[in-house]
């Protein structure tokens, strides 16, 4: 494979940057994320002019009774029943995703058929997470549901259950695994969940600005930190105390410093690495990306639940890979707030999570223009090409996470219907965007299902990855977390959300 | 992508003494990013976030 032939897919498709039908789409997963993601928005918001488009989205309640688990999101669907609520989302879902599957030039047969698979697992997966017995959080809940014990995780302690059952999959049904890799796209799941969460988030800043443009900050100093201080140290340890060669050693560091696969790729690409570089970084990235969702957050509700904003900052600098940290900035919050609910204080929701989602967005912007200037050094200082090798600026267009462009238009178009619009329709904003974000939980889930599947723990034990391993175990947990820990602490040590009306 | 050696992969890459290029690379990202993040820290300290 020649190398700008990788880069082509890797951009398209960083997942699986083997694939074919990447190639030669039409559309790249990013850019089909920006269209699900914008699609479902502006369903959502024809509620604002009293049109309920989407309502019939199943959503999931903690549950005893199951009966009482699932029901649509709107009360005009109300008839359809949880039954007709969850088929409804699963063919709408299958339709689209199908479509999205024709565009990305995949295998529409086989998507439809392991997307049934992906989806109905998943779903139950989080059904089950909400069962009273793991879910439910305040001692009123445990007497409302008439249980004496809880695990407590909240009902998105759902996503734990449906990593869990990825990762049974990956790794005990490998064959099943590979049936359904079709629908395993944790990346098109995921960034077709920050387009949404953008106007999620909108709504959550508008009745808080200052602290929203306080935001803006942390997320500039989190490109500090990622791109200058981690990349840098990481780089010098893969190089100096373990002797990985640059081809290696750049990948890697922006792998574990920057924004896992993403990065890792990027940068491989940029500096004109062999495609098996950053290919195999990616799958180790994958898989601590699992070890910090599963571990992180729960180390957070134990010793940060003072300090929500910190905490969500955290995750968003920590964990690797969109969808991993964006999902353990969600499973943080629900935990916070649950042991702050149960100590009586309630918290606003969404704070957190938009805290951890903004920190993460503001990483990826700066992808390109990393790649390029990486690029740009290799090819013109370290292994000098012919000049039309060397890195260009189009590169960084070419590199930039398309989805953001959609996170930006649902933030400021929630921004503006919040603000800029007369009372009335202001009023009707969170409850239409609520509707979005139904949809936004269930892509969540399916995020978490796909990275487990795509979690083969095996991987660890091949021959040669110890050493790989050892850098990320190295720089991860003895640098990375505690610097991003502490100067999370600097910017938001002490400032908490506003607490729930 | 699990049927790659790693092993082999790894073994193939030749041992490469760090050039003045990438000490200059680690030096000044090292050095701008702290004086950037000192730069942050100092705005956040009296522009502090607040609710």
């Amino acid at each position: 494979m020649r190398r700008n032939e990788f880069m082509s897919e890797a951009t398209v498709n960083e997942f699986r940057p083997q694939r074919a039908d990447a190639v030669t789409a039409p559309i790249s997963e990013d850019w089909l994320a920006v269209v699900l993601g914008l699609s479902i928005f502006v369903l959502a918001l024809a509620a604002v002019v009293n049109v309920d488009l989407i309502g019939w989205v199943v959503t999931t309640s903690v549950w005893s009774n199951f009966g009482q688990a699932l029901k649509a999101t709107s009360k005009d669907f109300s008839s359809l029943g949880g039954y007709g609520a969850l088929v409804a989302t699963y063919v709408a879902l299958l339709v689209v995703l199908s479509a999205g599957a024709v565009a990305l030039r995949a295998n529409v047969a086989r998507f439809a058929l392991a997307f049934t698979a992906v989806f109905w697992i998943a779903y139950a997966s989080w059904v089950i997470g909400n069962y009273a017995n793991f879910a439910a959080v305040t001692p009123a809940e445990q007497q409302k549901f008439g249980i004496s014990w809880s695990l407590k995780l909240t009902n998105e302690g759902g996503y734990i259950f449906a990593l869990i059952a990825g990762l049974i999959i990956a790794n005990f049904f490998p064959r099943f695994a590979e049936a359904v890799k079709e629908a395993v796209r944790p990346e098109l799941y995921i960034k077709v969940a920050i387009v949404i969460l953008g106007g999620v988030f909108a709504v959550t800043a508008a009745s808080k600005l200052g602290f929203a443009s306080s935001l803006l900050l942390r997320g500039v100093a989190a490109i500090v930190e990622a791109y200058l201080i981690y990349w840098a140290v990481v780089y010098y340890v893969a190089r100096k105390w373990f002797g990985f060669n640059r081809e290696w050693a750049a990948p890697l560091a922006s792998g574990i410093s920057i924004c896992g696969v993403s990065a890792a790729i990027a940068v491989g690409g940029a500096i004109r690495a062999r495609p098996v570089v950053p290919v195999l970084v990616s799958s180790l990235v994958v898989i601590f990306a699992v070890v910090e969702v599963l571990i992180l957050p729960f180390i957070a509700q134990a010793f940060l639940s003072h300090q929500p904003l910190v905490a969500g900052a955290w995750m968003g600098l920590a964990v690797k890979t969109d969808g991993a940290a964006v999902a353990a900035g969600g499973i943080t919050e629900s935990l916070i707030l649950a042991k702050n609910a149960a100590e009586g204080v309630n918290y606003q929701t969404g704070w957190i999570l938009g805290t951890a989602t903004t920190v993460k967005v503001f990483i990826d912007i700066f992808i390109g223009i990393w790649a390029f200037v990486l690029g740009y050094i290799w090819t013109n200082h370290i292994n000098v090409t012919p000049d039309q090798d060397k890195a260009k600026a189009k590169e960084i267009w070419q590199r930039f996470p398309k989805f953001i462009i959609g996170f930006v238009i649902t933030f400021a178009v929630g921004l503006y219907l919040a603000l800029g619009t007369p009372a009335d329709i202001a009023k009707k904003v969170p409850a239409a965007i609520g509707e979005a974000n139904t949809f936004r939980v269930i892509f969540f889930i399916l995020t978490f299902f796909s990275i487990g599947v795509l979690s083969n723990l095996k991987t660890l034990w091949q021959e040669g990855f110890g050493k790989l391993a050892a850098v990320y175990v190295l720089s991860l947990f003895g640098f990375v977390i505690w610097v991003g820990l502490l100067i999370s602490w600097i910017f938001f040590g002490g400032v908490t959300p506003p607490l729930a009306s | 992508m699990s049927q790659t050696n790693i092993q082999e992969e790894l073994n193939r890459a030749q041992t490469e003494p760090l050039l003045p290029i990438e000490k200059k690379l680690i030096g000044w990202s090292l050095g701008i990013g702290i004086v950037l993040l000192v730069a942050l820290a100092l705005l956040n300290h009296f522009a502090p976030a607040t609710f």
